[in-house]
This record gives structure tokens, sequence and C-alpha cells, in this order.
């Protein structure tokens, strides 16, 4: 085994035993969580969300095991096309994409039959290039008006094309970026008056939704907020969020035991958006918090290539994507818990679901990536700043 | 730190992750330890508790005879996401009632406590079997309608219907304080039902069924390890004899008033009737409220059960108390002679009747003389030893309460009261301390002023006499399928009168009946030829109009076999009404046989209702 790891999965080795942890553990309650979905699509068959998941799963260990032998700097080359094709494919959807609840976040690949969400996609694309920019331009982000077109308007951009179908990805991806920019040394004072320019337009763009009756989602916003301040017991989202806080109240701290929920019969998504309140059930407090220990032990793997980074690059670029599947779970098991609103976020690398776990496992393998270089030393003949000199600039 | 992040900002970031991990982790704590009430749902989630409603138990009469029995009834269920348009003339065609009875029933069984389109909720309440039988043939045609089938009480004779009580719905204050009690369930509200619910009741059952998203049942739960079944009460053998029972009720028809019959030896109540009584039948089934309305703001208080609860002067029947109390305090003999003009002269006087005269004591109880109780009394309060009016008034309440009046005898029966005997303080209160003396509470020598007793404390003092002295408290449940009845109902109590002095008094009762023609015995009209009754009538003045005729009796004297109280409200002296009923019972009881058709005749034929307005 050993020898196996040492020879095929170059790399952290916590980050590989962290995430074929998460998949094991995705396969199982997968497995217990589809059987509503199982029942009412399959007839009862209950091992054909168990065998579709495990081939997500083999799908997704191939991204990351590939990815992670790729260089990654490959990714600061292809950065400005993962972008420019983020944007169009973000538009195409958002006019013309399958419509879910009003949402329109999926897009179908012509012939393979299968749908990704397109947001999953842009994200990734943005936050290489935020990477990347970052770590170019270190002695030009000094300046308000030199910040906009290379960060805020790509940031904006994307941000604002996600927005109108998926509320909270839009956030999550803006509070990335937005974290991303403070470790990338901008200015604080430019940092804050774009990002409250920022809320700005957005708070106008839901008035105007409201207003002009367009934004088919801006309704279910105010909806949801308006639940989770007023706790008014009939709408549909504090259903679900009833329903999970019933299943989190019956675990108990070692829970009921894997495949024992009852709650997954109730709630609806319990495979995907709540997720969380499925392993509290089964696994109990116990397992929630050890679930929540491994995002928070990716999150400081990725700080320790921060901190060993001897480029700026490939830091940001790790700590970037690191960033974004943490605060997603964290907005996950929020949800489940009641912290905040209903929205809908699966955890990432366990729920059900191809598009997400493929994205995430692409982050993963580009981390992976990042660490396995690390160790190498070696130089890169690009536009980097070396680490040393950023520091003397600040 | 290598690419030289600010360690502030990455504080920053630290403390996002923390803001989250903490909120996170409060909230679990908070849902699964703090707030309770999400376990509870969980269950009904996934569970239905479908009641199994045990039947009560029966109560039979001192015999055996059943008289309080179960009979079916159903309520209709309704799941309302599961009705579908139906023929609502058919459906209340069929089970018996108006298209807008059912119209009605469905709005109301829509705002109900708990009302969930899910699940199944109480729609019609007791369709009596007939109606049942017809809609269940075509119960076919209307979907979401569920039947429970339930028992209420059914009445072999309409009798005792304040001693059996009634039963009901429970409400919400019982619901709260008691957690065997749930919404629709049953309890016993008064008389027996209330006094021994907790054996009648039986033990409910509960079946559990898995059900599913939409409320449907589609498993018993575990193959049924956990559901329970109902249990049925235990029966209850009453002390009434129910043939008694339903004579005193006739004898007292169109009359207001109480019999209470007591075996003495045991204190089982033989009959308790309070009059006017009601139909029992009246309080079961769907008429319920209407009926218990309508009994409610009826003027004669048919609810009320004046066996227990009316409070009455006891009138001359106290001078038997009087006189034992003046033997025990040795300021009376037997010997004893007090000479009677037409009523005692001290102060503002009490008037007598005509009687041969002077009397002794024996004598006074025979002719029931107002002014031998005068002379009794004063001496008893101003006996010299007890130094002051107070103590001696608080020897003689001493010697009264012994009796049992003044306080609950506990019967096992709900909302007894307990009588009123004055006391020292009441006195100095009402007039004022050391301005009253024998004198000013004269009234009490003769059972007037403020004095109080429930014909229960009547009939318990017949009992006392009877034995010579102790009571047994009584009460109306002999056996406790299974059981055995509480040991306060074996105790005697005695008074504080030594048994020899009891002898006396029933001398006189024993005369007041029984005496010669012309010897001035007051209830002449109570002797039977070969049954020797004891009794002593009283004439009870009464601030609501004319007096209260009042007897009280034992019989046989050697054997006693029943004491026996009579109170008939306005209806005149002790002897016109309630000794010829009183003997009329004793007779029935002793004989099961009537030897004065006439007598009977004159007391069923009496209508005292008319009385009752009318001031004496």
């Amino acid at each position: 085994m050993g020898v196996l790891f040492e020879r095929y999965l170059k790399g952290d080795r916590v980050i590989w035993l962290l995430v074929m942890f998460l998949f094991f553990a995705s396969l199982l309650l997968i497995y217990s969580s589809s059987s509503s979905l199982a029942f009412r699509y399959h007839d009862g068959n209950t091992s054909y969300f168990l065998i579709k998941q495990a081939a997500f799963l083999l799908m997704g260990f191939a991204i990351i095991w590939f990815v992670h032998l790729v260089h990654y700097n490959i990714w600061s080359g292809l950065s400005n096309l993962l972008l420019g094709l983020s944007i169009p494919l973000l538009g195409f959807t958002l006019l013309f994409g399958r419509n879910l609840n009003a949402a329109s976040r999926w897009l179908e690949i012509p012939g393979l039959g299968i749908t990704i969400q397109s947001s999953d996609f842009a994200k990734i694309a943005l936050v290489i290039y935020v990477a990347k920019v970052l770590s170019q331009r270190q002695k030009e982000i000094k300046d308000f008006n030199q910040l906009f077109i290379p960060l805020i308007l790509p940031i904006g951009l994307i941000c604002a094309l996600i927005l109108p179908a998926n509320f909270s990805t839009a956030a999550l991806l803006g509070l990335t970026c937005w974290l991303m920019m403070l470790v990338g040394r901008v200015n604080l004072k430019y940092l804050l008056g774009y990002s409250g320019l920022g809320l700005l337009l957005v708070g106008l763009f839901i008035v105007a939704a409201l207003h002009f009756n367009f934004g088919g989602r801006a309704q279910t916003w105010v909806n949801r907020i308006e639940n989770f301040v007023s706790n008014d017991e009939k709408n549909d989202g504090n259903y679900q969020l009833e329903q999970s806080k019933i299943a989190i109240a019956t675990g108990g701290i070692i829970g009921k035991g894997p495949g024992r929920s009852t709650q997954r019969n109730f709630l609806p998504h319990p495979y995907s958006d709540f997720i969380y309140a499925i392993i509290i059930e089964e696994y109990g407090v116990f397992g929630g918090v050890v679930i929540m220990i491994f995002y928070l032990i990716l999150l400081y793997r990725a700080g320790l290539l921060v901190k060993r980074a001897t480029r700026t690059f490939p830091a940001f670029l790790a700590f970037g994507l690191a960033l974004l599947l943490t605060l997603q779970a964290f907005v996950n098991m929020a949800v489940a818990t009641g912290v905040i609103p209903v929205t809908g976020q699966p955890l990432p690398l366990v729920s059900l679901g191809g598009s997400s776990l493929m994205f995430s496992s692409l982050a993963i393998g580009i981390i992976l990536s990042v660490s396995r270089h690390q160790g190498k030393k070696e130089l890169f003949e690009g536009e980097e700043v070396p680490v040393e000199e950023a520091k003397e600039k600040i | 730190m290598a690419i030289g992040v600010e360690s502030n900002r990455r504080f920053v970031i630290a403390a996002i992750i923390v803001v989250f991990f903490v909120a996170v982790i409060f909230k679990l704590f908070y849902i699964q330890v703090i707030n309770k009430s999400y376990k509870f749902s969980a269950d009904n989630n996934v569970l239905r508790y479908i009641t199994q409603y045990p039947a009560r138990g029966l109560i039979f009469d001192r015999y055996g005879n059943p008289l309080v029995v179960n009979k079916p009834v159903y309520d209709i269920l309704m799941v309302k996401k599961q009705v579908q348009s139906f023929d609502t003339v058919e459906f209340a065609s069929l089970l018996g009632l108006t298209v807008e009875q059912v119209r009605e029933a469905f709005v109301l069984a829509q705002k109900q406590k708990g009302y969930s389109p899910r699940k199944a909720v109480v729609l019609l309440k007791q369709i009596p079997p007939e109606s049942f039988a017809r809609f269940q043939e075509k119960i076919y045609k209307f979907h979401g309608f569920e039947v429970q089938p339930r028992t209420v009480r059914s009445y072999n004779m309409p009798i005792a219907a304040h001693l059996f009580g009634y039963v009901g719905e429970v409400d919400e204050t019982v619901i709260k304080s008691d957690p065997y009690y749930q919404q629709a369930d049953y309890i016993g509200i008064s008389g027996i039902e209330c006094s021994y619910e907790k054996y009648l009741r039986g033990k409910k059952g509960v079946k559990i069924f898995m059900v599913d998203v939409h409320n449907r049942i589609k498993a018993s739960y575990e193959q049924g390890r956990y559901d329970s079944v109902a249990v049925p009460g235990k029966s209850i053998t009453s002390t009434i004899d129910a043939k008694l029972q339903e004579y005193g009720e006739r004898l007292m028809q169109n009359k207001i008033g109480s019999i209470v019959a007591i075996e003495p030896r045991t204190g089982e109540v033989l009959a308790m009737i309070s009059s006017p009584s009601y139909n029992p039948e009246l309080l079961v089934g769907r008429d319920r409220a209407a009926n218990f309305r309508s009994l409610q703001q009826d003027t004669l208080k048919p609810i009320f059960n004046r066996s227990i609860m009316a409070l009455y002067p006891p009138g001359s029947t106290f001078k038997v108390v009087n006189a034992l109390i003046g033997l025990q305090e040795g300021v009376l003999t037997p010997e004893t002679r007090y000479s009677c003009h037409g009523g005692y002269t001290v102060g503002r006087g009490v008037g007598c009747h005509i009687h041969p005269s002077p009397t002794n004591l024996i004598q006074s109880i025979q002719v029931s003389c107002n002014t031998y109780y005068c002379y009794v009394f004063r001496n008893i309060i101003d006996k010299k030893e007890f130094g002051s009016v107070e103590n001696g008034f608080s020897v003689w309440k001493r010697h009264v309460e012994s009796f049992g009046y003044g306080n609950k005898l506990n019967i096992d029966l709900p909302h007894e009261l307990k009588g009123i005997v004055p006391s020292v303080a009441f006195y100095n209160k009402y007039f004022r301390k050391g301005g009253w003396n024998s004198l000013t509470i004269i009234s009490l020598a003769i059972g007037q002023g403020e004095l109080s007793v429930t014909p229960l404390q009547m009939a318990n003092l017949a009992s006392i006499i009877a034995n010579r002295g102790y009571y047994i408290t009584p009460h109306v449940v002999k056996k406790i399928e299974g059981l055995s009845i509480d040991t306060i109902y074996r105790e005697r109590h005695t008074t504080t009168i030594d048994p020899k002095y009891f002898v006396y008094i029933i001398e006189g009762m024993d005369l007041a009946v029984n005496g010669a023609p012309g010897s001035g015995s007051t209830a002449r009209i109570a002797a039977l030829p070969d049954i020797k009754i004891c009794g002593k009538t009283g004439t009870a003045q009464n601030p609501h109009g004319a007096d209260h005729s009042v007897f009280f009796a034992f019989a046989p004297k050697d054997d006693p076999k029943i004491a026996i109280s009579v109170y008939v409200e306005n209806a005149g002296f002790g002897a016109t009404w309630a000794a010829p009923i009183a003997s009329l019972m004793i007779e029935k009881y002793l004989k099961d046989s009537i030897s004065r058709p006439f007598l009977e005749q004159y007391v069923l034929q009496g209508n005292l209702l008319d009385r009752r307005a009318k001031k004496k």
C-alpha cells in the first residue's frame, strides 16, 4: 500500500487520504439517502444510485489522478481561455439552460447525455484567473483603477452572470475571490470600496428584479430570507429546515447507524443539499464534526502549501481552490443546521451529482498538483514575481 | 510566513472559518440538547398511533344486577386529502342527520386543534349502531372516511342518575394535568363514574402503524411488537339496592328533596335519591350537550345532588344529639323533667306545640318538646365546670362534630359538602366577643339557627343511633372487581358519647313512632304492625319558604338493618310527608312488599312542587 501510494499518488498524502475517506462516506450516504429517489424514478432499485455514484466517484478519482500529474503552470496558461469560455457558457445557460425551479443552472452537453452546471466550471476558471492575475501583478495592484480592469471586472462579470440563477454560488464565489485578494495583498481600502459597490449593485438588482418581475428567483430569495427571519412554519423553505432539524435532533451523539435514517423520506434532497442532516442522523454529532474537521484539514493543508510556497501563483491557486471547497462545505452545513437561510449548495465531494463532483475533483487535482511540485523547488520562467521579491514591496 | 500574507489578513480568514465552525456546532447543540420539540415531531413523522379504547367497567347493584352497561357507537373520521366529492344528502340521511349538520361538522372538524388534511380527524361523534349499520353498507361510496368504534354508557334502569354520574369528553385542563388523557378521551365527570374513574376507565391500548409521507398507513410497526391491547375497565358492585332506589325515586316524584338509606352495620348506602332527578340516558350520545344545557337551566336543579350537596337545618331531629350531649356531660338524666306550656319563655322565647306536660327525657323525644331542649342546651353551654360560654360551646361543638357534622363524611362520591357547625370565632365575629350567651344561640337547641347538615349526615345520625354510638363511613361501592375497597370504609368512628346513653334515645324514638294514640307521639303515621321502626320527625324552618318535612329513622329496633333520612322541601311537618316516605322505604327494603297501599297512593299522588314559591 505504502509503496503503491509512493509510486502513483504523488503530492500531499493527507489530502489524498481525506479525499478517499470523503468518497467512501459519499458512497454510504448516497446509498442510504437516495432511497426515496430510487423509489420515485427507478422502481425501488436502490442500487441504481449506488452504482451511479460509484461510477461518478471513480471518474472523480480519475480526474484527480490525471490532473495531479499535470504541472500546475498549465492552468496559468489556460486561465484566460477558460475564463473567456465560461462567460458565453454562463450566458448561454442563463438563456437556454434546463430550467429547474425557475433556476437556469444546467447545461446539457450534446451527445453525452450529461448535464453540467456551468457555474461549477466558471468558479474554477475564475479562481485560476484571479490567482494568476494576483501573482503577476503584485507590483501594479496598488492602484484603484489598475485594479479594476484585470480583477474587479472579470470577477464582477462572472458573479453577475451566475447571480440571477444561483445567488448563493455567486456570493460564495465573490467571497472566495475577495479573500484571495485579501491574501493577495490588494489594498484593503480599495477592496472595501469595491465590495461596497458590488453589494450596492446586487441590492439594486434585487430591487429591480422584484419591481419589474423579471428575475424569477428574486422572489424566492426574499421568501427564504423572510422565512429565516420570521420562522413561519407553513412555508416550504421551513418545511425542509424543520425536517432537517428533526434529523439532527434524533441523531444524537453517535447517530442511528449507517442506513438507518428515517428523515431521508421526508427531507427534500437528502442526497445533496441536506446531506449533512443525514450525516448527523446516521452518524451523530460525532460524524458531523468529523466531516467538518476534514474540510478544515483540507484548508489547513492548503494553508501549509501557501506557507511553504516559493512562488505566488501555486500558493494563491491552491489556497483559492481549497477556500472555494471549504466555504461551500460550510454553507451546506450551515443550511442544514439552520444557521443561514435555505440555499442549495451540495457538500463538495460527498453529495450526489456528477457536475459538482467532477469540478470538485478537478480542484482537488490542482491542489495536489501544486503540492506535488512544491517539493521539487523548480523554477519556472514565467512572469511571476518570486516571493522574496514580492515581500519586499509590501 | 513565506509569501508574506500580513498576519492580520490571515486572521480575517481564520476568523471567518471559526465563526462558521462555532455557529454550526452551536446550532447542533441547540437542536439536539436545548430544543426538545424536534424529537417529538420525529416520531410523528413516521408513526401513527391509533388508540384502542377500552370499554368502561360495568356498575352492578348490591345483588349483582347490572345497572350501568356499555353500548357501541361509532365515530366517523375523515382524512380530508382523500375525501372525494360525494353525495352529501345521501351521506347525511344514511347517518340520520341533516345536510346542515354534516356541513357544520365539516367546518368544525377542520377547525379543531391539530387538524391536518392528511390525518384522520373526528368528523362525527357517537353515531348509534342503527345509523352506522346503514352507513356501513354504503361506505365504499365515500372515500376518505374511517370508522372508530367506541362505547358509551347505557342504563338498564333509568335510576340513580346522581349516584352513577355521567361520562364526558376530557377538557383541556385535565389533559394538561394528567398525562393519561388525550383529546377525545372519555372521563367520569360526577358520581361513581368520577370517584372510581381510575378503575372504571381501564387502560387504553395503542396500535402503532408506519405511515408514508402522505400519512397513509403502510404496515404495522415492528410487527406490532410495541402495540398494546386495551384493557377493559374493572366492574364495580355498588351498595345500591336497585329496587329500593327505584321505589324511592317513585315516592319522591313531584317532590323536591332527598332520601338516603344506609345499612348501619356496614355503612353501605342502600339508596340515595335526590329529587327531582333525570334519566341518565339523557347525558349519553350526540344530544348530551343539548340535554345537559336544558337540565342546567331547569329551576328545580335536577343535576344538583341534594343527598350530599344540599344544606338543610336539621330541625327537631337534632334534639337527640343535644339529649346525648346533655347525658354525657351529666347535665341531664333520664329522669329529668321539664314542664312546657306552649314554649320556652326566657328571652325571645321558643314556641312549642301542645303536648302532655311535663315530660321526662324519653317523652321529650316522643313528643318533640322544644322547651325541654332549650333547658338541656342551656345547661350544657352554661355548665359551671366549663367556666365560660365559649368553653361550654366548644365542648358542645366537639361532641356535635363527633357525629360527623360540620365535616365531610368522606363518602366515595365527589362534591360532598361538609355542612355547617358554627364556631366560637363565628359568634365572636357575628355578635362580638362576650356579646353572646346560651340564650342568644338558643335556636341550636332545636336544630335551627346557624346549623346545616346534608341528608347524608342525617342518615348517618340514624346509623349512629342504630349502632349505639358509632358509624362506618357511608359508601356507595361494595366491591371492585378483584380489588378490595378502601379501608376507610371499614373503620368504626365512635362518637364522644358513652354507648349506654343511646338506650334512652332509642326508647324515645320508638315511642315517637309506636306510642299509644293520644300520648303525643309525633310519627305514628310511620308505624308498621310487625316491624319496630324508631324515628324522629323534624320540621325545619328555612328561609326558602314553607318548612321542610324531615324524618330520620332506623329499623328494626333490636337488629337495625336500615337507617334512613328523608327531606322533603317545603312540605310542612315531618310527619306529613317525610315520615310516611321513610316508613314505606323501610317496609319495601325489609319486606319487599307494601302493606299499606293507601299510604303509598297518598305519597305517590302528592305533588308539592307548587309549594316551593309560597312563603310560609
